[in-house]
């Protein structure tokens, strides 16, 4: 009687629709929040490097400037260790090694970034407070805080990657008498390199837009970062603090910066789709 | 075609059943409300704006006077305080808050002050810091960045930590006036944007000063004198310390009916005692 394929087509298509509606709706406030920002403080005073609300000066450059820079740290930090488990994992380890490992890898994605930033904040900041006579709260906290959230992220999409080439390459490769090394560095390396670069992206993307963990090891201060132990100030820590006692143009600014932050998003986005279809095009 | 059509009815008309059941399960609940008339109840929607600093103190007596009066609308927004001061004396709002008195150019506005609590601001310091006390130019040199060493005030040889709330925070604003006479703290100056943050971030800070209201004051952390003057309930009441102020409710004229209700409430012994007292210096005890 009732044609179930066609209400179970029609259900999924209106909550796809929805979720896409979502999206619209997201950027669509984000965007109309910010707009007194741009109309009364103009871009050249909300891209300036002044903040300063009691004068009228809304510029976001710090912590543009703290936002990368933090992102940066914790991508230098984390690839490498995340890139070398993931080889570790696909070439190395023992097929048990392998599998506790990878569990291992998998709980470390679920642990709540605010238990990392506390932890940060209790444990880590006093060590390095101690051993470089600081405040201990700046980009290098914020980095090594970053680096293991997106160590998960970035092995498990490597590992994916790794595991994608072909089998015959690497028998090829270890036939014409390649070290285990050789193989990896010329033939493994290179052929997944399109997957490695998206898990970095998709790293970045979790990095750039952190804020719990990051608020509570970055400082925070309202300066450029001087030195990688000086408190400074991302964009999301800087929402996080002033959007609950701010109004007017402020909050209009702490929208702006929220728009900045959601098209910097959006643009890696876009950049793992060309790295992604590149990769299809060449298979 | 037609059994798509028959289908597609059958399952909107579903949807539409399902939600008036739950539409009329909502409004069962909310009937069942017990109706307590023991005063003259009190019923109408009052609107207040203004200060951000006073904005969580209205909004608990909002939610409070609501509470006791099922038939009253408390709404509450911030703006700060020239906001509500300016949106009472048009008569936008009913009560502006404000955490500042009335300027010279505010005074002939015809408005009416209610002061409901006294706010202190204490300097405090990390424990390892030596000092009992700093003078006012000490605390303005150190929080402008002029001075950036504690052996230049009498400490040791560390450099200072400053720790500042942050720039939407009527503290702040209130501490920038009178210790740092309008000027901005020092660029790196640490931020936190609560009294408690400030308190956790000052006490595990080694070398670090920062300021407190008076209420969140505890052992983790050592006040400092202001000038010789030490910050407390005495010395705000008489005028001997500066770092003081009042919150204010200001209404149009003396207030009536239910502004009148509401302001009576938040001076009530109650509510002072309770919830005034938490964070500030309580009417009833000045």
């Amino acid at each position: 009687m009732i044609d179930r394929e066609w209400i179970v087509k029609k259900t999924l298509f209106v909550l796809a629709m929805i979720t896409v509606l979502g999206i619209i709706l997201i950027i669509f406030f984000v965007a109309r929040e910010s707009v007194p920002a741009f109309t009364e403080a103009g871009p050249a005073n909300l891209f300036s490097a002044t903040w300063n609300p009691q004068s009228g000066q809304y510029g976001m450059l710090i912590f543009l400037a703290g936002t990368l820079a933090t992102t940066v740290g914790g991508l230098l930090l984390g690839t490498p260790l995340a890139i070398g488990s993931a080889l570790f994992l696909t070439q190395m380890a023992p097929r048990r090694v392998r599998s506790i490992a990878t569990r291992g890898v998998e709980l470390l994605a679920g642990v709540p970034s605010i238990v990392l930033g506390w932890l940060g904040f209790t444990v880590m900041v006093p060590w390095i407070r101690s051993a470089t006579n600081s405040t201990g709260t700046g980009v290098l906290a914020a980095s090594i805080i970053l680096a293991i959230m997106v160590i998960p992220t970035i092995a498990t999409i490597s590992k994916d990657a790794l595991e994608a080439v072909p089998e015959s390459h690497i028998q090829a490769a270890l036939a014409m008498g390649a070290t285990r090394w050789q193989m990896i560095r010329r033939v493994l390396l290179p052929a997944a390199r399109p997957g490695l670069l998206v898990a970095i992206i998709l790293g970045m993307g979790r990095a750039i837009g952190e804020t719990m963990a990051v608020a509570l090891v970055i400082g925070p201060a309202t300066a450029f970062p001087t030195s990688l132990t000086t408190p400074t100030h991302t964009m999301t820590t800087k929402i996080l603090i002033e959007m609950g006692e701010s109004t007017g143009v402020q909050r209009s600014s702490l929208f702006a910066m929220g728009l900045v932050l959601l098209l910097l998003a959006m643009l890696l986005i876009l950049l793992v789709r060309a790295v992604t279809r590149q990769r299809e095009a060449a298979r | 075609m037609t059994k798509k059509r028959l289908s597609l009815i059958m399952a909107v008309s579903l949807a539409v059943a399902l939600a008036l059941m739950l539409a009329a399960a909502g409004c069962g609940d909310n009937s069942e409300e017990p109706a307590e008339p023991e005063k003259p109840a009190l019923s109408g929607t009052l609107e207040l704006s203004g200060s951000t600093t006073v904005l969580p103190l209205a909004q608990e007596a909002a939610d409070m006077f609501m509470d006791e009066n099922p038939d009253v609308t408390v709404n509450v927004q911030g703006g700060g305080s020239s906001v509500g001061i300016s949106n009472v004396a048009e008569g936008v709002v009913d009560i502006g808050n404000a955490s500042r008195g009335l300027k010279d150019e505010e005074k002939d506005l015809g408005l009416m002050d209610h002061e409901i609590a006294l706010d202190v601001i204490v300097v405090i310091v990390h424990k390892d810091v030596p000092l009992e006390g700093l003078t006012a130019d000490q605390v303005y040199n150190i929080f402008t960045g002029k001075v950036t060493n504690w052996k230049d005030v009498g400490g040791p040889d560390q450099t200072i930590n400053v720790v500042v709330r942050d720039e939407a925070s009527g503290t702040r604003e209130m501490f920038d006036e009178k210790a740092l006479k309008k000027e901005v703290p020092m660029a790196g100056a640490i931020e936190t944007n609560s009294n408690g943050i400030m308190r956790q971030t000052v006490s595990s800070t080694p070398y670090s000063i920062g300021y407190i209201s008076l209420g969140y004051l505890d052992s983790s952390v050592k006040a400092l004198e202001y000038g010789g003057v030490e910050g407390s309930k005495e010395t705000a009441v008489d005028k001997t310390y500066p770092l003081s102020r009042y919150l204010h409710m200001f209404t149009k004229g003396s207030a009536t009916g239910l502004a009148e209700a509401f302001i009576e409430f938040v001076l009530s012994d109650e509510f002072q005692n309770e919830v005034v007292a938490e964070e500030y210096i309580p009417m009833t005890e000045i």
